[in-house]
């Protein structure tokens, strides 16, 4: 009688814990997806503080500064596989990188950058842009993985030097020309 | 004799009549036991949630924090629910928290990265561990106490994302995929 008293209350106690895990069991709906697509395009950009220069011109000097220094800000989003950022500064024509337009021609090889108040460097170089010997590269930045997505700066201040070849006999004039700054990432 | 024949005539019809009168009380009313019917009526809990589109894009700057999605999706949670249930939730979330969004080159996205704002609230990481996908990779969007006048019920979430490139400064340009999950649970 005890026996069958203890296992009708067994019984009944499994009763009740069966409802009650019953009852708290989770309903979950169907999942739902959303596809997301992210796109970061490739980027390079290259910016001036000033577009201008002016040289008062001393005939047969070596020192003729120019007027103003001007910043180039290079900056970049790259794909993961490019390996350096270059930038360079190039005439169109090596020979005549300022002219007065009547023969008289200041060459590339006579005009002189210093980036970031570094030594002053003739563009004599065949740089990915310009002319063959008009050109300089003004710095190589490696990347990484830390800086496929960065920037750079550099400071520019230029010299014009008269003291080479013929350039000494300058006639007096007024002499223009057009230097290109550009950014280039490889491969 | 005669009258003894008429006598006894009449008195065989008054016993006639006297026993047609008697029969309604021989035709009472008699009823059959009661057979039952048992009847059964299930009306199963359910739920679902279903998105008003399935597809969102997102145009990157780099290093910053403010990439909006192309298009806000409206979820609508139905249920039907039984009377043990306490409260229906919507969650969202990835089956991983490093790579929410990824290249397939090895540059992820994580769901630190990736915020939702619901009903125009404030933009939430997906950094909870909630009961589906992985670890640290959710956010509850909504929780719906359910009392007496709601066990069916229904509430739309409106769902706007957000993609934070301010910790990611270096994210490589790229076609960054993934996939959000959206699903609701009643407990």
């Amino acid at each position: 009688m005890k026996t069958r008293t203890l296992f009708r209350i067994g019984a009944l106690a499994l009763g009740m814990a069966l409802t009650t895990m019953a009852s708290a069991q989770a309903i979950n709906s169907g999942a739902q997806t959303i596809a997301l697509n992210a796109t970061l395009a490739e980027s390079l950009t290259l910016s001036l503080s000033a577009n201008s220069v002016n040289f008062t011109l001393a005939a047969g000097s070596a020192a003729n500064a120019g007027s103003t220094n001007i910043t180039a800000t290079t900056a970049w989003v790259l794909k993961p596989g490019r390996t350096a950022v270059g930038v360079y500064a190039y005439f169109a024509n090596a020979a005549q990188a300022l002219t007065d337009g009547a023969g008289d021609n200041i060459p590339s090889s006579a005009f002189f950058i210093s980036d970031n108040a570094g030594a002053s460097t003739a563009l004599t170089s065949t740089v990915a842009f310009g002319a063959a010997n008009g050109g300089m590269q003004l710095a190589n930045v490696a990347i990484t993985g830390a800086n496929k997505n960065s920037s750079r700066t550099d400071v520019m201040a230029f010299n014009i030097n008269l003291t080479g070849g013929t350039l000494p006999q300058l006639p007096a004039a007024t002499y223009t020309g057009t230097l290109n700054i550009q950014a280039q990432v490889t491969p | 004799m005669r009258w003894r024949t008429k006598f006894g005539r009449m008195a065989l019809a008054l016993a006639a009549i006297l026993s047609a009168s008697a029969l309604p009380l021989r035709a009472q009313v008699r009823n059959s036991g009661a057979s039952t019917i048992t009847l059964q009526a299930v009306l199963n809990d359910s739920m679902s949630v279903s998105l008003s589109g399935n597809a969102v894009s997102f145009n990157l700057t780099g290093g910053s924090a403010s990439n909006p999605g192309s298009v806000g999706v409206t979820a609508t949670t139905t249920w039907l629910l039984k009377p043990s249930v306490g409260s229906v939730s919507l969650y969202a979330f990835f089956a991983s928290s490093s790579a929410a969004l990824t290249d397939g080159a090895g540059d992820n996205i994580s769901s630190a990265d990736f915020q939702i704002s619901d009903n125009a609230g404030p933009f939430t990481a997906l950094t909870n561990t909630v009961p589906f996908g992985g670890a640290n990779a959710g956010l509850m969007v909504s929780n719906t106490k359910i009392l007496g006048n709601n066990k069916s019920g229904t509430r739309t979430d409106v769902l706007n994302f957000n993609i934070n490139l301010s910790t990611l400064p270096s994210l490589p340009a790229g076609t960054y995929t993934g996939t959000l999950t959206i699903q609701a649970q009643a407990i």
